[in-house]
């Protein structure tokens, strides 16, 4: 496999003790045969998903990094930037956008921003944009109820 | 050679305004039908003069700032604001038939004489400034020995030069100088010449005097004799060491800087010309550098004879001619005018006597004359201009190469300005003559037109010599590419048939001599649309004009044949180019028709005038692949009969309209992404050759084959090849470059990497030579760039080599099988046709899928509604949103 050095030393880095991200992305599977997806744990800190953990999937092209990862979840969540099908809308691993340069725990760590501050502007669920700008309470009380009923278990420590 | 006897007539007895008129009749009688009496003639005169009225009012305007006329430049509402002259000139035109607003021009040229004629009839003998060269030659081709004479009358000015390009005071040491050498010198044969100095001189002391007898004189002198003008302008032999301005043509890398740009501080080279020059290099005192001196030798670099260095400071020829061009109501117009108007035969015959052989410099006298500002200028376009483009058509090729070297020099900016001059004569020359085309009157018949379309062809190869080209390895690369290739199929058998046809474009001449090819040029200097002239290409009779074109071909010596713009492709629209190669292909079927017809006679059998294709609605693909299976295995040259489709069970006689239907379905068919012979990109939106695909080589031969069915029978084709595909398509290999409309992010991200600049390369990338790549199935598969490339990691040093490599794979390695298939059916169909001389990559895209670019605004002003829709209807509304 083309990616692998890379791939094997950002998940080194991702798995090790002292990576910034422990407890935030964490349980990290990734295949022995296919080191191009991952799986992983997002666990919240801040309310309303700080009830909660989701799944999510990571993805990577063949011609990584000269093409962007993509990422998606796995479990629902009730997000205005997260679609039903679990697609993210986050502008770091855009075509467009992309940079060879840029490492996994920059995109997870990206992610995380993007769960814990929706960009309603951006919207992949209108309704759920709209809901959060003009009844952020309403928003709030919907999105930890889903996270209760919907979400994985949160990890003991 | 010749002492100056036309100019003695001009001594100041004729005013400019006479001069104009006479040289306009002289056009008049020049121009080829011209047989009309004098009443009319002296209407079109009186026309011209009018429509130059308005030109200069478009261009000018009358100085008054008050002026309430829209259509004068001195008015605060002019609307022609920001249009340049070659419109303006068309625009004079326009107000001329119209009989539009002419302001009360205050400052006329027309009534302006020079005021004393007297003082002029001194000029000759008593002046000082007007000496003739104290050359001690009197032989006047014999210029290996006049740059001394050169070295002695310079130093003393060389200060005033080295003070900038205005200097309006020489110093009286100078004039004084110049006036003992004149005396002393012998006055009628020796070749007047001219230096910036000098002029700036005369033209102070003309200014003071009122008088321009003595500049008008001077000019009169200088620029009817090749002596005196490659006398002038040198180059001065005392400065050395210090200096570096030098401007090597060959270094086209900085290219962008113009010619009389310098440098101040680094080493002179101050290289002679190889011809017996060297002994008269004088090492002088050294003028002040670091002030600024700006003198520039023009170099041009030979591949076959090393550095050339041409004497001429053009810099200070620029300088002079700028202070020439700002003189107000150019009282020396007329002077000049006539002066070139003389010049241009006699350069024309010097040629004839290999001048050009003899003196090495002799080219310049085309490099200062094309350098004069005011050859657009209306007065000069008349007759001047012409002329002289007429004696630079007469140059042989070799020299052609010659002044395009050195034009190529001559950074952007200045070979546009030409360029757009001779677009000027041209469209001038066209407009004036609108209305008056008949079958035996065409613009090739128009000598003016004829001698700027060959000067502008020079300029052609110059912008693309001074542009940027391939690498030479690459061109070399491709070269034995495609001998490889051709090798391949002779392998094959694929190529029964041998090019048999002689009318097939040759290589340009000129290009052969100066070793360049169109499609190797990546980007010139001066953009492709700037050769366009849209006017010529209004006017012109396409099939007369290809008739021409044939008929050169075919007779070569034949005298009677005129002159075609095909050669002269680039002044032709894609469009103009694309009936060029209609009718081409039209002949070529008619014949293959005819030889259809006598085959018919001789062997029996049914005649087959067309290339029948009988397909299946349901089985399209397979019955066109066994059908065009078997012609190109049998008779490959039946492709170039006329497209007849038939569908099974239909009746139909396809005109053109169920080839059309045939071309979509099969197109629809083969690129669909399920079949699996081409990847469709999301991003760019363009399809790519699937590199392992199922298909034989034959599916894509269909396709080459249709993509050259669909060129030949004019059809536009719904395909979206990335541009590279037509490139290579020319015999060009896919570059990095060439991946941004491939794969856009891919492309991104390896630019991004070849800009990354720190020190953590290797940890941020970890990326070895080895890459990896997806098949259809999603399954992922690695390729080494190189032997062991699994271990070899990419560096700051080797990863432009590693983009490279990478590019080359994707875009030529990877696909080799299945591109070669594709153009060997594309070539089958297109082997003989004009298409790789004519048209650039860019162009053959746009025969194929038709212009990308939609004018919907055209659309609905076009549309006529019926059937109770309005242009207000709702569903008519909504559907121009």
């Amino acid at each position: 496999m083309a990616a692998t050095r890379r791939l094997q030393k950002e998940l080194g880095d991702l798995l090790s003790e002292d990576s910034a991200l422990k407890k935030s992305f964490r349980d990290i599977i990734v295949d022995e045969s296919n080191i191009l997806l991952w799986r992983g744990l997002i666990v919240p800190h801040m309310p309303p998903y700080n009830k909660g953990a989701f799944k999510i999937e990571i993805s990577f092209p063949a011609e990584y990094p000269f093409k962007p990862p993509k990422v998606i979840f796995k479990t629902k969540i009730y997000h205005p930037n997260i679609d039903e099908k679990g697609q993210v809308c986050l502008p770091i691993i855009n075509p467009e956008n992309w940079k060879p340069a840029t490492k996994t725990d920059q995109v997870v760590n990206s992610l995380l921003a993007l769960i814990n501050d929706p960009e309603p502007e951006h919207p992949l669920r209108g309704d759920l944009a709209e809901e959060y700008t003009k009844d952020r309470k309403k928003f709030l009380r919907n999105a930890e109820e889903f996270t209760k009923k919907f979400s994985e278990k949160r990890p003991a420590d | 050679m010749s002492s100056p006897n036309s100019s003695g007539s001009l001594d100041g007895h004729q005013s400019a305004s006479e001069l104009t008129v006479t040289s306009e009749i002289e056009i008049c009688g020049t121009e080829a039908r011209e047989s009309s009496k004098s009443p009319e003639m002296s209407k079109r005169v009186a026309a011209k003069e009018r429509i130059l009225q308005y030109y200069s009012q478009l261009t000018e305007g009358c100085g008054n700032e008050s002026c309430t006329n829209e259509n004068c430049a001195s008015s605060s509402s002019f609307r022609f604001k920001d249009i340049d002259r070659n419109k303006l000139a068309v625009e004079a035109i326009t107000l001329s038939k119209a009989k539009a607003e002419l302001c009360e021009r205050r400052p006329s040229k027309v009534s302006r004489l020079p005021q004393d004629e007297g003082e002029q009839e001194s000029g000759p003998s008593g002046s000082p400034g007007l000496a003739p060269s104290t050359s001690s030659s009197s032989s006047s081709t014999s210029l290996k020995s006049s740059p001394s004479s050169i070295a002695v009358s310079v130093p003393a000015t060389g200060g005033t030069i080295g003070q900038g390009a205005k200097a309006k005071v020489p110093s009286p040491t100078s004039s004084c100088k110049l006036d003992i050498t004149s005396n002393s010198s012998s006055k009628d044969k020796e070749p007047e010449y001219l230096t910036e100095e000098r002029l700036n001189m005369v033209i102070d002391e003309c200014e003071a005097k009122g008088s321009w007898s003595k500049l008008i004189h001077l000019i009169g002198l200088v620029f009817n004799n090749p002596e005196s003008i490659l006398l002038s302008f040198h180059v001065k032999k005392n400065l050395t060491s210090d200096c570096d301005t030098d401007i090597d043509l060959a270094q086209k890398a900085s290219s962008d800087v113009p010619m009389d740009c310098t440098e101040p501080g680094s080493k002179d080279r101050q290289k002679l010309s190889s011809t017996g020059r060297t002994s008269s290099c004088v090492s002088g005192p050294v003028v002040d550098n670091e002030c600024g001196s700006s003198t520039s030798v023009i170099r041009s670099t030979n591949v076959d004879h090393g550095d050339i260095v041409y004497p001429l400071d053009l810099a200070s020829l620029r300088r002079a001619y700028n202070r020439l061009s700002e003189i107000p109501d150019q009282p020396f117009q007329g002077a000049l005018i006539h002066a070139l108007l003389t010049l241009a035969p006699t350069v024309e015959r010097d040629i004839q006597y290999r001048a050009l052989e003899r003196d090495p410099n002799y080219i310049l006298i085309f490099v200062i004359i094309l350098e004069i500002p005011m050859l657009h200028w209306p007065e000069y376009l008349e007759s001047a201009f012409p002329s002289i483009c007429r004696a630079v058509e007469r140059l042989p090729v070799p020299f052609q190469a010659k002044l395009a070297r050195i034009w190529a020099g001559f950074g952007a900016e200045r070979l546009k300005d030409m360029v757009q001059s001779l677009q000027q004569l041209i469209t001038v020359k066209i407009i004036n003559n609108e209305g008056n085309w008949s079958a035996s009157f065409r613009p090739g018949d128009i000598p003016a037109i004829v001698g700027a379309t060959k000067v502008l062809k020079i300029l052609y190869y110059a912008s693309m010599l001074g542009g940027k080209m391939d690498s030479i390895e690459l061109v070399e690369e491709e070269k034995r590419l495609s001998e490889a290739d051709s090798l391949h199929e002779h392998m094959q058998g694929a190529f029964g048939f041998e090019i048999k046809d002689s009318t097939l474009p040759k290589e340009d001449p000129l290009g052969q001599e100066l070793g360049i090819q169109v499609i190797n040029c990546q980007e010139p200097l001066v953009p492709w649309e700037d050769f366009v002239n849209e006017p010529l290409n209004d006017n012109l009779d396409i099939g007369d004009d290809y008739t021409n074109y044939r008929h050169e071909m075919e007779s070569k010596f034949s005298l009677e044949s005129k002159f075609s713009f095909v050669p002269y492709f680039f002044i032709l629209t894609t469009a103009s180019k694309h009936t060029s190669m209609y009718y081409d292909n039209r002949i070529r079927m008619l014949h293959e028709r005819r030889a259809a017809f006598v085959q018919t006679l001789l062997h029996g059998g049914p005649p087959n005038p067309f290339l029948r294709v009988r397909v299946r609605r349901d089985h399209i693909v397979d019955d066109a692949l066994v059908n065009l299976e078997m012609i190109a295995m049998e008779y490959p040259g039946d492709f170039r009969k006329q497209l007849f489709v038939e569908f099974e069970g239909e009746q139909g006689l396809d005109e053109g309209g169920v080839s059309k239907e045939f071309f979509q379905l099969i197109v629809e068919e083969l690129f669909n992404p399920d079949i699996g012979m081409f990847t469709y990109n999301e991003q760019s939106h363009h399809c790519w050759f699937n590199s392992l695909s199922f298909e034989n080589d034959a599916q894509f031969t269909l396709i080459g084959i249709l993509l050259g069915l669909a060129i030949y029978n004019s059809c536009i084709l719904d395909i979206h090849f990335p541009m590279v595909v037509y490139r290579k398509l020319m015999g060009k290999k896919g570059v990095f470059k060439d991946l941004h409309d491939v794969d856009p992010t891919l492309k991104k991200s390896l630019q991004e990497m070849l800009d990354y600049d720190s020190e953590d390369f290797q940890d941020v990338f970890e990326q070895t030579f080895r890459i990896g790549y997806k098949d259809v199935f999603g399954n992922n598969l690695t390729y080494d760039l190189k032997e062991g490339g699994d271990n070899i990691n990419v560096t700051q040093e080797n990863k432009t080599e590693f983009v490279n490599l990478y590019a080359d794979y994707l875009l030529n390695k990877s696909i080799e099988q299945q591109f070669r298939a594709f153009k060997r059916g594309f070539l089958m169909v297109t082997s003989e046709s004009p298409l790789r001389q004519l048209f650039r990559p860019e162009e053959i895209e746009m025969l194929v899928c038709g212009s990308k670019v939609f004018d919907f605004r055209a659309l609905e002003k076009a549309t006529t509604y019926d059937g109770g829709f309005t242009e207000g209807s709702q569903a008519i509304r909504l559907e121009t949103v």
